[in-house]
């Protein structure tokens, strides 16, 4: 609850050999929102991220990884999004970190689906975008969040102790 | 002390007012709500003021101490302030709602839930309880003869099965749709239903000779439409609903005979006969031509299955990359992969839609925020399964808040059931089965916040409760 958090989308490592979108939506329009265009593929993103997550918060396990329907992302990350897969990463009733891919080509260079095109960037091409929205929490809200955990959780205890046992 | 009677009166009336409108009033929205298609009725309005004049007599007649020592207030009022953390909880700490939702939702779920304890007071003796009783009987015969209307006499439906139908559309049974009277969708109709014949099995053996022949035309009816909506689970969650009543009347010998009509509904041709077996070959035993896709583009794109993703289309040709089918044997929007068959299709989606779509986003909410889950109206609309729901929105707190209410509410309608009196024993036999039919259904469906089910149950539930106090 109190250990220290990052609060910034920019604390975090940009992806490696690759170049930062400056598009309108995803930069400062939205809050928390970066974006990358690179040849980095799904599974290189993700592992790439959940290191750089886990080294903010230095915890000793590695966070949660969500998969979410590619679709969420027009509510996680904002809407019209594109989109082939969604991940999040979060250490519960902590901060939330969204990974979201839109990936047109299989790493063989096959098309995925009908207008499938690469992204043009900094002059070169690239073939994956990685967009990342990052949720932080503030220290009073997870206290307060906490503190309702452990109110509700001795309130469960004695009432269902009642409830249970007593005739 | 005067103006308290009076009160009292007013309040049964308008507690009996709602045992017959909510049930039958169509839902019209009155309402609606900015990012959902869930409005705001006027039923919702006529609660809002029976609950405000609850308050009123409550404080009235001096039983606010009385109610709060009460261990099944105190679960309820426990249930809310967990629910009102985990609003908190999702909209600053996961951000996983818009908070007007969520606010939204929670408080649907505090509107159902306060018509039992509404419901317990202001019954106050056996003869209201039965006049409660003839009004039901009566409203569920107009249910059954209104949905006989839509199936066989073209009248109007209303449905919220979707965000367009749900702004209170007028519309009439297409060929093959299932009928849902005045309850908006097909599941409601049959959870209602179902909780109406195992209420109705117990009481049959109780009642007075000259309405055994009513009650037997009125459960006959209901399970006859009940067939008709060809709702899987709240078929079986009747089937085991009935037997449990039967087992606590202790009429054993009647499990046969039970066990021949549900053969004989079984065997019978209809649209759930084909469902269960579809279940089977289908979802089970994954039988059944599948649809392989015409285009290259449509087998790609059925293998990515993203809805965002850019469909292919043609400015000089009428063919698409869409799943289209102009032949109309086929199912319009079907994907490579699905059954062709439309009765297999529909049984498929629906079991895939849970499996693969609305559990596992309920299970990630619930790993995300074990607690507190990620908040009322997280999930959409729909989840399906009602626990599941709960411990992905409200966390394992909000979930066990609401498991000691129904723990709570079963062991008082228990020792009612001990009761001497006959007709409040088979009474409470058939409410016992219910909270079992409920439960099975909630497997399958949100039973808890479907508005009109879920106000009625914690009303009768309310109405059993109320036989506590009695004064006859």
């Amino acid at each position: 609850m109190l250990w220290p958090s990052t609060s910034d989308i920019n604390d975090f490592k940009a992806l490696p050999d690759s170049v930062k979108s400056e598009l309108e939506g995803d930069t400062i329009q939205i809050p928390n929102v970066a974006a990358y265009f690179s040849d980095n593929y799904r599974d290189e993103v993700i592992s790439f991220y959940l290191q750089d997550y886990q080294s903010k918060y230095n915890f000793p396990f590695p966070p949660l990884k969500l998969n979410h329907p590619p679709e969420y992302s027009w509510i996680a990350i904002k809407k019209h999004t594109d989109t082939t897969y969604l991940e999040e990463l979060i250490y519960p009733l902590r901060d939330s970190f969204y990974i979201n891919g839109f990936e047109p080509f299989y790493s063989d260079s096959t098309p995925k689906f009908w207008g499938a095109t690469q992204f043009e960037a900094g002059d070169m091409l690239w073939e994956t975008k990685t967009t990342l929205r990052f949720y932080p929490s503030t220290i009073i809200i997870r206290f307060v969040v906490w503190f309702m955990v452990i109110l509700s959780m001795g309130m469960i205890y004695i009432l269902g102790k009642r409830i249970i046992f007593e005739k | 002390m005067k103006f308290n009677k009076y009160l009292e009166l007013i309040l049964f009336w308008l507690v009996a007012f709602l045992f017959v409108f909510i049930p039958l009033y169509p839902k019209f929205p009155l309402l609606n709500v900015q990012g959902t298609f869930v409005a705001i009725r006027i039923e919702d309005i006529v609660i809002a003021l029976t609950v405000g004049l609850w308050g009123i007599y409550i404080i009235l007649s001096n039983q606010v101490r009385i109610l709060l020592k009460d261990k099944l207030i105190q679960a309820l009022l426990l249930f809310f302030v967990v629910g009102a953390f985990s609003v908190f909880s999702a909209t600053f700490l996961t951000h996983s709602v818009s908070w007007h939702l969520s606010l939204l939702h929670f408080f649907r779920r505090v509107e159902f839930m306060l018509l039992l304890p509404i419901a317990a007071t202001v019954i106050k003796t056996k003869r209201q309880l039965i006049i409660i009783l003839i009004l039901l009987s009566i409203t569920v015969a107009a249910v059954n003869l209104y949905g006989l209307g839509q199936q066989y006499l073209d009248w109007p439906v209303i449905s919220t099965t979707n965000s367009e139908f749900s702004k209170g559309l007028i519309l009439r049974l297409t060929p093959g749709a299932r009928v849902n009277s005045t309850f908006a969708g097909h599941y409601d109709l049959a959870v209602f239903l179902a909780a109406t014949v195992v209420i109705l099995t117990p009481l049959f053996f109780v009642v007075k000779k000259r309405f055994k022949i009513p009650i037997f035309v009125l459960g006959s009816l209901s399970f006859l439409m009940l067939i008709m909506t060809a709702a899987r689970v709240s078929f079986v969650a009747a089937f085991i609903g009935i037997i449990s009543s039967v087992i606590l009347i202790k009429k054993r010998k009647l499990l046969a005979l039970i066990f021949v009509v549900i053969i004989i509904a079984l065997i019978y041709p209809s649209q759930l006969r084909d469902r269960l077996i579809s279940t089977i070959t289908v979802n089970l035993f994954q039988q059944g031509q599948r649809y392989e896709g015409k285009t290259q583009d449509q087998k790609i794109r059925g293998k990515l299955n993203i809805p965002t993703l850019a469909i292919k289309t043609s400015s000089t040709s009428a063919s698409t990359s869409t799943f289209a089918s102009p032949s109309g044997d086929l199912a319009t929007d079907i994907a490579p992969g699905e059954p062709v068959d439309t009765t297999q299709l529909g049984v498929y989606r629906s079991f895939q839609i849970r499996l693969q779509i609305e559990w596992p986003r309920a299970i990630n909410a619930f790993l995300k925020n074990p607690f507190l889950g990620t908040g009322y109206s997280s999930l959409g609309i729909a989840t399906d399964n009602d626990f599941l729901r709960s411990l992905g929105e409200a966390g394992l707190l909000g979930t066990l808040g609401f498991i000691l209410v129904l723990i709570e509410t079963v062991k008082r309608i228990w020792r009612i059931y001990k009761s001497e009196d006959k007709f409040i024993k088979y009474f409470s036999a058939g409410i016992l089965s219910m909270i079992l039919a409920f439960v099975i259904n909630g497997l399958f469906i949100d039973v808890f916040e479907a508005s009109k089910v879920a106000s009625l149950f914690w009303m009768i539930l309310g109405l059993n409760l109320a036989v506590e106090k009695f004064k006859e």
